[in-house]
């Protein structure tokens, strides 16, 4: 599934049954290659912000229409939970980002991350709207450094532009025994 | 004998001491966690009223029998408030599973009349049994996952 | 310009203002995918 269709999901409660937030912000390690936390907003159509947020370890699970939590105790204070999900950088936003070669190439840019179906929230890739139009995969550990306006990636990604999610899977492998991760 | 919700819905309480009629079925509270009728609830808003199923006689097809007025009492806890409201009714709930994943809605509860415990939940063209439910509260119906295919 | 006039301009501001307070509140609601900050 796509990040950005987890912004906007109901936050439900198993054990309640009750829609206790809403999700706001996806918030990814792109050196550990998945998710840490979500930034939530309240339910209802024109309400604010909400003061709790979400990391990883207290998902229950998310899917196509709700993230799943075991009650509302796993909503964390600020203060109570990890830096990097309570302070998200405002300027590291990747959507949007200019998807740069070493090399100096545009790629394309980004503009959603693809999540492992059934994980804790593991990031295998990036889609991009490639330089020259259409929609375009590339794999995760391409990124050498990300910032709120670019993803800079070694010269070998240009390679390993997929045009489906089949091929990004089988993509993922592949680029990392190239770059001597394996 | 079984029943279920959508059949017992708008069925008459009458008291089994005096024969009085006491009101009609509007909600019927469930303990999601036991898997069992909390409480019968009648009427709505300002006049409505929980009876609880320890003090149901009898939950017949053509009548709940109550064992006296002093079984009706007023809602205790915001729980009870949302369900006087009509707010947790399960007829028509939306049914997640605990993946998050819709599954539809809950079309209607069987349930046993002599103990109150919960049978098999309709959703859809599925029918699945009670030991499913693990939650239900005022957005959802929480059933646990058992391998849907996704899609 | 008359009453009428008058009536039908105020409400249109009134309009104006309560759909720019919608789109300023739902604008507040957007959420993004961010990315850690590095560690040193």
């Amino acid at each position: 599934m796509h990040a950005s269709q987890i912004n906007g999901l109901p936050v439900v409660t198993v054990q309640g049954g009750e829609d206790v937030a809403e999700v706001r912000d996806v918030i990814y390690s792109p050196e550990a290659g998945h998710l840490v936390g979500l930034t939530l907003n309240k339910r209802g159509f024109l309400a604010g912000r909400r003061r709790e947020v979400l990391p990883v370890a207290a998902i229950h699970a998310i899917g196509r229409d709700a993230v799943m939590v075991a009650d509302e105790s796993s909503l964390a204070l600020p203060e109570d939970a990890p830096d990097d999900v309570a302070h998200p950088g405002a300027d590291r936003n990747v959507v949007g980002d200019d998807v740069l070669t070493v090399g100096g190439v545009s790629l394309g840019t980004v503009r959603d991350l693809v999540l492992l179906v059934g994980s804790a929230g593991e990031v295998v890739g990036y889609e991009i709207e490639k330089a020259g139009g259409g929609r375009g995969y590339i794999p995760l550990p391409a990124q050498l450094a990300v910032s709120g306006s670019a993803l800079v990636v070694p010269d070998i990604t240009e390679e390993f532009v997929r045009d489906d999610l089949v091929g990004l899977g089988a993509a993922v492998d592949d680029f990392r025994a190239r770059l001597g991760l394996r | 004998m079984t029943d279920s919700f959508r059949q017992a819905a708008g069925r008459k309480l009458i008291s089994r001491t005096s024969a009085q009629d006491l009101g009609t079925v509007a909600h019927l509270l469930v303990d999601a966690q036991r898997r069992q009728i909390a409480a019968v609830v009648i009427g709505r808003g300002k006049k409505a009223r929980l009876v609880d199923w320890s003090q149901i006689s009898g939950f017949g097809p053509d009548a709940v029998m109550v064992s006296d007025e002093g079984a009706l009492r007023p809602p205790a806890d915001d729980r009870e408030r949302l369900a006087a409201d009509g707010k947790l009714e399960i007829l028509g709930q939306r049914a997640l599973t605990e993946l998050g994943n819709a599954m539809g809605t809950v079309d209607d509860v069987t349930f046993d009349t002599g103990t109150g415990a919960l049978v098999n939940l309709r959703v859809g063209d599925r029918e699945l049994p009670a030991a499913a439910m693990l939650g239900s509260g005022s957005y959802a119906v929480v059933l646990a996952d058992h391998g849907e295919p996704l899609t | 310009m008359d009453a009428m006039n008058w009536l039908v301009l105020v409400l249109i501001v009134l309009l104006l203002a309560a759909l720019a307070f919608v789109v300023i509140r739902r604008r507040g609601r957007a959420g993004g995918v961010f990315a850690t900050k590095p560690k040193p």
